[in-house]
């Protein structure tokens, strides 16, 4: 295991000694220095351990005089949930970064470890990077795409990544806050599955060409019995709000905060009584606007509090209600209740070759949610993942298929088995609901 | 056994209760549903056989791709004609209760997905396999290039001792790691 450290490590040297090289030929002794930095600054891993590395302050920002020496410490993740631990106990003042090499699964166990501290707040702000080493790279391949490349696969997808990570500009992400039926919160970064998409086998990840290929033994049997899931759902949907009057409204985030005034129609910012909402805290709106609508009755645990409030320690999930209370009258709730699939996504793929959001961004604040309801047959299933590679699959016209931009949902299943997985890992099935944390965490993007 | 009187014994119910995956009530139901296919004059004849060209007009199966091979394999007719005596419609049913155990499951998918019942799958069968999932019209078919690489992405999967085909334990194997394949692999009445 050692051994294949190394090798890793000097591979990785390498790879970014001679992407710098590459940017930079002129340089050479600016570039020296930097280049250790740089080589310093991200070692890996293994492929069949997981691995994660903190790295150290990117000298490549500054013209290195003082040439600092750069820290870094390598930490090779042995089994479930140690990457969690260490991030919990880990002290994050010392480390700029943190990078993790291997599938979105790490990713996932870190954030998860950052939320869970007592700072979690200053936690999640350490910028992480990802550089995709195992099985489930959607977020490599989202951050590879929003940097406006053309697609890549393994070593090249491996080499913009490095890259983008070399560059360090860091940028929001968006987190999903995610309850499970056990009280449970947990925090999400790519996407919350259920049904077919869920069953669809990470190893399959392994086979890559273009082509047909996310279709392997264990998909077309699921394909050949396709399963229907019963369940119902619920979002809350995003209205292209029209431009605010300026003044009247806050910034756009807040539109996370404000609670539905409408009993019948989806949730809609209402400018009028918006100069309230920006002055006070928005528990005293809440009442003023009971008079107008009753809908406010049912939202009891609904009490938005304004991104000013600091005075809570843990993060509050303003737009959801206890899941064993109704959804919110400004949610919509899908008539259907035969499902092929249910998948919410907040990234732009899925998986290196599944396209899910064209136009999706780490700080859109927005969750892609996408359904298939029951009776499409398999041709028209296949078909729609064979265009997912491309991103064609809503321009393939499936009367099947719904696609809704969302800030919460929530989906309670009736079929007794099935499989529910967020970010790729399975938990807990049963109801769950989320939310979306817009800019929550910090990202190393292009 | 073999009863098709148009009630069933006590005796066969507990007995077939002990033979298949199947609850009392399952059994009782499937003995109405076939009954119901019967021409009259067999309704109450014992041994009788519900031809293949029936069988397929149930509402579960009338949608399933697969639908005719199923026949095929669970009927233990020699020649083989698909047709179902009482006993082969328990079989059926009970390898895709709900009960029924992952080897149990995977074993009748593998017999039914190896189309020239040669015992493996190879790639013939799993071109057909594919065809089945995908024609729908000329244009959802895979071209011959697709299919070409999904065989050979399947079989580099699959095909662990690089025979070029998939034998049962191999394909055993695949499917033990799709961890929804016994829900999914479900007809109930």
């Amino acid at each position: 295991m050692i051994s294949q450290c190394h090798i890793l490590e000097s591979v990785c040297r390498d790879l970014f000694t001679s992407v710098w090289e590459v940017k930079h030929p002129s340089k050479t002794g600016q570039a020296e220095s930097a280049e250790s930095a740089v080589q310093h600054s991200l070692y890996l891993g293994l492929s069949t351990q997981h691995c994660i590395t903190a790295s150290s302050p990117f000298s490549t920002q500054q013209t290195n005089s003082s040439n600092k020496r750069s820290k870094w410490e390598t930490s090779v993740v042995e089994h479930k949930n140690h990457a969690r631990e260490l991030v919990r106990k880990a002290d994050l003042s010392q480390w700029d970064a943190l990078v993790i090499m291997s599938g979105d699964g790490l990713l996932f166990e870190v954030i998860n470890g950052l939320m869970e501290r007592e700072d979690w707040k200053q936690a999640i702000q350490t910028p992480l990077g990802i550089l995709p080493g195992g099985s489930g790279n959607a977020l490599s391949a989202s951050i590879h795409h929003y940097s406006q490349s053309l697609p890549a696969w393994n070593e090249e997808l491996l080499l913009s990544c490095g890259f983008i990570i070399c560059k360090g500009l860091v940028g929001p992400l968006d987190l999903v806050s995610v309850h499970l039926a056990s009280t449970q919160r947990l925090f999400s970064f790519l996407s919350l599955a259920w049904g077919f998409v869920a069953d669809v086998d990470i190893e399959s990840e392994k086979y890559r060409h273009v082509g047909a290929i996310r279709f392997l033994m264990g998909t077309l049997v699921r394909l050949a019995s396709l399963r229907v899931y019963q369940g119902r759902l619920a979002y809350l949907p995003v209205k292209e709000a029209p431009k605010p009057p300026k003044g009247s409204i806050n910034h756009p985030p807040s539109t996370t905060q404000h609670p539905s005034h409408c009993l019948s129609l989806p949730c809609r910012l209402i400018p009028n009584s918006s100069p309230k909402l920006g002055s006070r805290p928005v528990r005293t709106n809440l009442n003023q606007n009971t008079v107008s609508n009753s809908s406010n009755n049912v939202i009891t645990n609904m009490r938005p509090e304004p991104k000013k409030d600091r005075k809570a320690t843990a993060l509050v999930d303003s737009l959801l209600p206890a899941l064993d209370q109704p959804v919110p009258e400004s949610w919509t709730v899908v008539k259907e209740e035969d499902f092929v699939l249910v998948l919410a996504i907040y990234q732009s793929h899925l998986a290196e070759d599944l396209w899910t959001v064209p136009e999706a961004t780490a700080d859109d604040g927005l969750i892609h949610l996408f359904y298939v309801t029951a009776g499409i047959s398999r041709p028209a299933l296949l078909r729609l993942f064979l265009a997912m590679e491309k991103g064609a699959h809503l321009a393939c016209g499936c009367p099947h298929l719904v696609y809704e931009k969302v800030r919460a949902l929530r989906l309670e299943p009736i079929s007794p088995q099935g499989m529910i997985t967020v970010d790729g890992e399975v938990v807990e099935y049963g109801p769950v609901q989320a939310q979306i944390h817009p800019g929550l965490a910090r990202l190393i993007c292009g | 056994m073999g009863t098709t009187a148009s009630q069933l014994g006590k005796a066969d119910l507990s007995e077939y209760q002990e033979l298949t995956f199947l609850t009392k009530q399952e059994i009782l139901l499937a003995h109405k549903r076939f009954t119901e296919l019967l021409p009259k004059e067999e309704k109450n004849s014992t041994n009788a056989r519900v031809p293949m060209t029936k069988i397929l007009t149930l509402p579960e199966l009338k949608s399933n791709p697969f639908k005719e091979r199923i026949c095929l394999v669970f009927s233990t007719t020699n020649p083989n004609d698909g047709s179902f005596s009482f006993d082969d419609f328990l079989d059926f049913l009970s390898a895709f209760s709900d009960s029924a155990t992952l080897e149990i499951k995977s074993h009748y998918a593998f017999r039914i997905f190896d189309f020239d019942n040669d015992g493996t799958l190879s790639c013939g069968d799993l071109e057909k396999l594919v065809d089945c999932l995908t024609y729908e019209s000329e244009d959802s078919r895979l071209t011959t290039e697709e299919m070409r690489q999904l065989i050979t992405n399947i079989l580099e999967e699959s095909d662990i001792d690089k025979d070029g085909t998939v034998n049962l334990s191999e394909f055993q194997h695949v499917i033990s790691r799709s961890p929804d394949f016994v829900s999914s692999f479900k007809i109930v009445l």
